[in-house]
């Protein structure tokens, strides 16, 4: 797999995707012809066999070129593992392969008008004749949704009698049509294209993945430590790569004739802004350790484990670009084009808290914390 | 289980309905979500007048009715069962 070369890519298009909001293709098909789309489907399939460990380190590593771009890979990682792990033998016969190819690159529709990122319900009602499910889904953020080749899909199953009961479908492009209903024009990761959107069509009912109404086991198992692993790995990375970049200006020539690097306000800046970086990366380390060696990923400590990386590297990792921003001052701070960048590193983490809102995961660990009378610490 | 069980977890289950609620009711299905499991833990325990340890506070426990009910019986001091 030749890194570099996205790498590069990611870095030549990075301004000018941000500065037009658009998708960057160019890194995506590098990322189809290298292997990177099919990084963890089974070397049996012909993919590359890639663990949860190595996604996050692809994912840190492309973060400090382009925020957007190692979203965009890490949440394509996501959906992948959710089909390696649960689709049933004839899907993932029929998919698996060609996404080892690079031929499908993957987008999740899984929010919904009325109940915003709020995995586990869904009213979106689906009919099926038995042999096919009638599929009418209208979502307000698909990230990468224009450029999907196939989608996962929540929808209330069949025969459902509460809004909980949901279930993941796999829809290829070709099965279905596919509306983009509005544009995006965000603060930051403009790249990442994440657009209303509507798909209508029909499904094989083989089409499903894991059990009817059994979404639940997929996020608890899969994609929710996936969405918040990779997450803040995105996040870490583009507060490690804006603090690479500072570092090495102060450390050249320009940069020391302009700061004083015995300045007791700078030193103590930086080390913040390392110490922010460093707790970041050592929860994400251990939180991935965790998910990896535990069977019943819905134990309380194990979810607010999760929970917290998630609250900590949005707040962490943005407040670090905050205080870089304020130590090197407007010029090379503040301004769009400074080759430090951190202009765009703070747009892109303001969205950080937001995407699946802290808000909401502070009120999850209130709960979780209330089942955990002998805070076991995992 | 307890015949007095299913009317404890009723307040918790908005769309039980009017339907039967057996030892297989799948407690998500009939509306319980993460936030109100806390509550309706509170209202077993009172209850039951028992306290349920941490490690049986899983995804596994609040299955269904049964599997909860089994958590409970799991804890309940025998003489309580004999009475």
């Amino acid at each position: 797999m030749n890194l570099d070369e996205l790498f590069a890519v990611t870095a030549e298009h990075a301004a000018r995707t941000d500065r037009e909001a658009a998708f960057p293709v160019e890194a995506l098909d590098v990322m189809r012809a290298n292997g990177m789309l099919g990084f963890v489907v089974p070397t049996e399939h012909g993919g590359g066999g890639g663990s949860v460990t190595e996604v996050l380190d692809l994912t840190l590593r492309l973060a400090r070129e382009d925020m957007s771009v190692a979203m965009i890979f890490t949440m394509h990682c996501q959906q992948a593992l959710a089909l390696v792990r649960h689709a049933n033998p004839e899907l993932a016969a029929r998919v698996l392969p060609r996404l080892a190819r690079g031929e499908l690159y993957l987008a999740s529709v899984t929010t919904e008008r009325g109940k915003g990122g709020h995995l586990l319900s869904s009213e979106s009602v689906v009919h099926s004749d038995g042999s096919h499910l009638k599929i009418d889904r209208d979502a307000p953020i698909v990230t990468g949704g224009p450029h999907a080749d196939a989608y996962l899909v929540t929808v209330l199953a069949p025969d459902a009698t509460s809004p909980s009961q949901v279930s993941l479908v796999y829809a290829e492009r070709s099965e279905v049509d596919v509306e983009v209903l509005g544009g995006w024009q965000p603060l930051g990761m403009r790249a990442t294209r994440s657009v209303p959107m509507r798909l209508t069509g029909q499904v094989p009912v083989r089409n499903l993945v894991g059990e009817p109404g059994g979404f639940r086991e997929i996020v608890t198992g899969t994609f929710g430590p996936l969405a918040h692993l990779g997450w803040s790995a995105a996040w870490l990375g583009t507060a490690a790569g804006a603090l690479s970049r500072v570092v090495q200006f102060l450390r050249g020539e320009a940069g020391r004739k302009q700061f004083d690097t015995t300045s007791e306000l700078l030193l103590t800046g930086l080390a913040k802004v390392r110490g922010r970086i460093d707790t970041v990366h050592s929860l994400l380390r251990n939180t991935s350790r965790v998910v990896e060696s535990t069977e019943d990923l819905t134990q309380p400590p194990v979810q607010l484990l999760l929970n917290t990386l998630k609250i900590t590297a949005a707040e962490q990792c943005f407040t670090a670009v905050d205080e870089l921003i304020e130590l090197v001052g407007l010029r090379h701070g503040y301004l769009t084009g400074s080759p430090l960048r951190l202009e765009q590193a703070f747009r892109d983490l303001r969205s950080a808290s937001l995407n699946y809102g802290n808000q909401r995961l502070y009120l999850a660990n209130g709960t979780l914390s209330l089942l955990d009378q002998q805070v076991r610490l995992v | 289980m307890d015949a007095n069980f299913p009317a404890v977890l009723q307040p918790f289950l908005k769309y039980a309905g009017g339907q039967e609620i057996t030892g297989e009711s799948r407690l998500r299905d009939l509306g319980l979500d993460s936030m109100q499991s806390i509550q309706l833990l509170f209202a077993v325990e009172d209850a039951y007048h028992v306290s349920l340890p941490d490690e049986l506070l899983t995804d596994d426990t609040f299955a269904t009715v049964g599997s909860l009910w089994a958590a409970i019986e799991s804890v309940r001091p025998a003489a309580q069962e004999a009475s």
